[in-house]
């Protein structure tokens, strides 16, 4: 079949739309890579577009002489592996069980806990709840009350629901407990899924920085986030004071932008070395979570 | 099967409770006793007398938001907000999954669709650092470039309550628009090529074909979304209000979560903006009955 040459424009003009749009979507990134190595003077006067001008690494030599943004790198780190661990073990122990149709009881719980989706208490009863369990200033404030994300576990439970029950029902008849069937049997089988659910808990831990913020206070324990948001918030001037130290050439070549560009390029870099990799299982967990249960 | 009493099942599945059983306690303790907590919003919660001890006061929380100029301007910015976003950002995941299902290169689908949802991936504190400092009148790219190209004035973009909201719009597309377009794509993947076929036996262009089979074959998956969109009408992203938001725009830049943060937890005024909260939480659960109602009795699937 021969196309005609409107459509073919049109099919050529979506080929350079969307990339032009995939480039826009990148540029604000590539422009902080581009301003973290420039120099003050180049960036308010406007000479940096597309590369670096007058090149330097002090904004970078300044976060690292700091070490409060490594310190905090350290922390979000262990928020990050320790939460996800957290949740996959939860989901995974809500999922299974909830999975398995015999259970008694079990359309009682699927209905207590889609309530709590659409219905959400506010941000007050679940500060002062935190505040009188007494776990201001820990990690566990974070960690608990974020334990399930209950959309991923009935992500997890329709997968676990699609796998043919004859697996479960050979598996008892051998002799094999619920504990084994789960972890044995069940495990191996949801791989995709875990890959993904992890993931996606990773991220979001990798990312969040307002319960930290409300919960955390002490600054050897803040994270990465935080202390991203505290330098946006930060009046600029106040900023580069606070960062102590204030030799003359390294007054000239950096300036707040720089810093933040730095610091953001800091934050950045681990999740784009990993996305390469990850972005299949982000995909596989979005299309497996759109097939409704 | 049907012999077994409830009991002697539940004592033969003992080891599936014992696995729900921090499942439970973390639903209880963590989702239902805050819901519990609500309650404060008819007390004068005081931190020493706990919610139980606290006096009630009825509805005279509620009585003061009605009253407040402050939260009809929160209500209306959160609502405008949201407005901008669903009018603006829903339709441009279907836009570009459309465009993307026109592309036969699979290895340029891919790089593109890759490149679209890599800001999803970042937090609010990255992406509202990268805006504020693009926007920025003395040292921000876009200022820069305006001024290079059309020798215009300075725009104080952040600071100015006409764009601060496209901003703030525009932010929220550059996030979510890219990862939007994958479930939209597997939606059109599905769609039986036979449907292709036919119409382009009876001469349909391909506009025609995106208009009469793509379209009508996404239906659903667009309801869905847009229920689930219609949910957090009362809702506008806490994270991503907190960093673009400053002093100079709360006019239009204070919403009903930065609010409660804000006279809530930093001047403890604890019973009313719980009162705000409960009063936020109502209106978006009947939001979302509502739309997934109507939405069947359009004839679609809703969520249930």
């Amino acid at each position: 079949m021969k196309t005609d040459p409107v459509s073919k424009l049109g099919i050529v003009s979506a080929y350079v739309f969307l990339g032009f749009v995939s480039l826009l979507t990148l540029f604000p990134f590539w422009y902080e890579i581009v301003a973290s190595f420039s120099s003050s003077r180049a960036i308010t006067s406007g000479e940096v577009f597309l590369w670096p001008v007058e090149f330097n690494t002090v904004a970078y030599q300044r976060l690292f002489d700091d070490g409060q943004l490594i310190m905090a790198m350290g922390n979000t780190v262990l928020v990050t592996v320790a939460g996800t661990l957290f949740n996959m073990v939860m989901t995974i122990l809500a999922a299974y069980p909830l999975s398995r149709k015999r259970l008694v009881g079990r359309s009682w719980l699927l209905m207590l806990i889609t309530f709590t989706m659409l219905f959400v208490a506010g941000l007050i009863p679940n500060f002062i709840l935190i505040k009188s369990l007494g776990l201001m200033n820990s990690y566990w404030a974070v960690w608990l009350p974020g334990l399930i994300s209950t959309y991923n576990m009935f992500v997890m439970k329709t997968f676990m629901e699609g796998l043919p029950g004859e697996i479960e029902e050979s598996a008892s008849i051998d002799g094999a407990g619920d504990w084994r069937i789960l972890l044995q049997i069940y495990l191996p089988l949801c791989k995709p899924i875990l890959a993904a659910l992890s993931l996606f808990y990773a991220v979001s831990w990798w990312n969040s920085y307002f319960n930290v913020m409300l919960y955390v206070t002490k600054s050897t324990k803040l994270t990465v986030m935080v202390k991203l948001y505290q330098m946006v918030s930060a009046v600029d001037s106040n900023l580069l004071n606070s960062m102590n130290g204030n030799e003359g050439l390294e007054q000239v070549l950096l300036t707040p932008e720089a810093l933040k560009a730095a610091a953001v390029v800091i934050v950045v870099t681990p999740i784009l070395c990993v996305y390469p990799f990850l972005q299949k299982h982000f995909v596989k967990g979005v299309l497996i979570g759109s097939v409704k249960g | 099967m049907s012999g077994q009493s409830v009991w002697s099942r539940v004592i033969r599945d003992k080891h599936l409770y014992l696995m729900l059983l921090p499942v439970i306690l973390f639903y209880f303790l963590f989702k239902y006793v805050p819901i519990v907590g609500e309650i404060i919003a008819f007390k004068n919660y005081r931190f020493a007398d706990g919610i139980f001890g606290s006096q009630w006061v009825g509805l005279k929380h509620f009585q003061m938001i009605f009253q407040s100029s402050d939260f009809w301007r929160i209500l209306r910015n959160t609502l405008v907000l949201n407005l901008y976003s669903l009018v603006f950002g829903f339709p441009v995941p279907i836009i570009l999954a459309l465009l993307l299902n026109e592309v036969r290169r699979n290895w340029y689908k891919r790089i593109v669709q890759n490149m679209l949802y890599i800001p999803h991936f970042m937090s609010w504190a990255v992406l509202g650092t990268i805006v504020v400092a693009a926007l920025s009148p003395s040292t921000g790219i876009v200022n820069l470039l305006l001024k290079n190209l059309t020798g215009g004035e300075t725009i104080y973009f952040m600071a100015d309550s006409f764009w601060w909201p496209i901003a703030y719009t525009i932010s929220g597309i550059w996030r979510e628009a890219g990862w939007g377009t994958i479930l939209y794509l597997a939606a059109m993947a599905s769609i039986d090529p036979q449907l292709y076929e036919a119409a382009k036996i009876d001469g349909a262009s391909k506009l025609r074909q995106m208009w009469h089979v793509t379209l009508p074959g996404i239906r659903g998956t667009i309801a869905i979304l847009l229920i689930l969109r219609m949910g957090q009408m009362m809702d506008v992203g806490l994270e991503q209000t907190l960093v673009l938001q400053n002093n100079s725009v709360l006019d239009v830049a204070d919403v009903i979560s930065t609010y409660v943060y804000r006279v809530g937890l930093q001047n403890m005024n604890y019973s009313y903006t719980t009162a705000i909260g409960l009063f936020q939480s109502v209106v978006s659960v009947i939001l979302v009955l509502t739309v997934n109602r109507s939405i069947r009795l359009f004839g679609e699937r809703g969520l249930w």
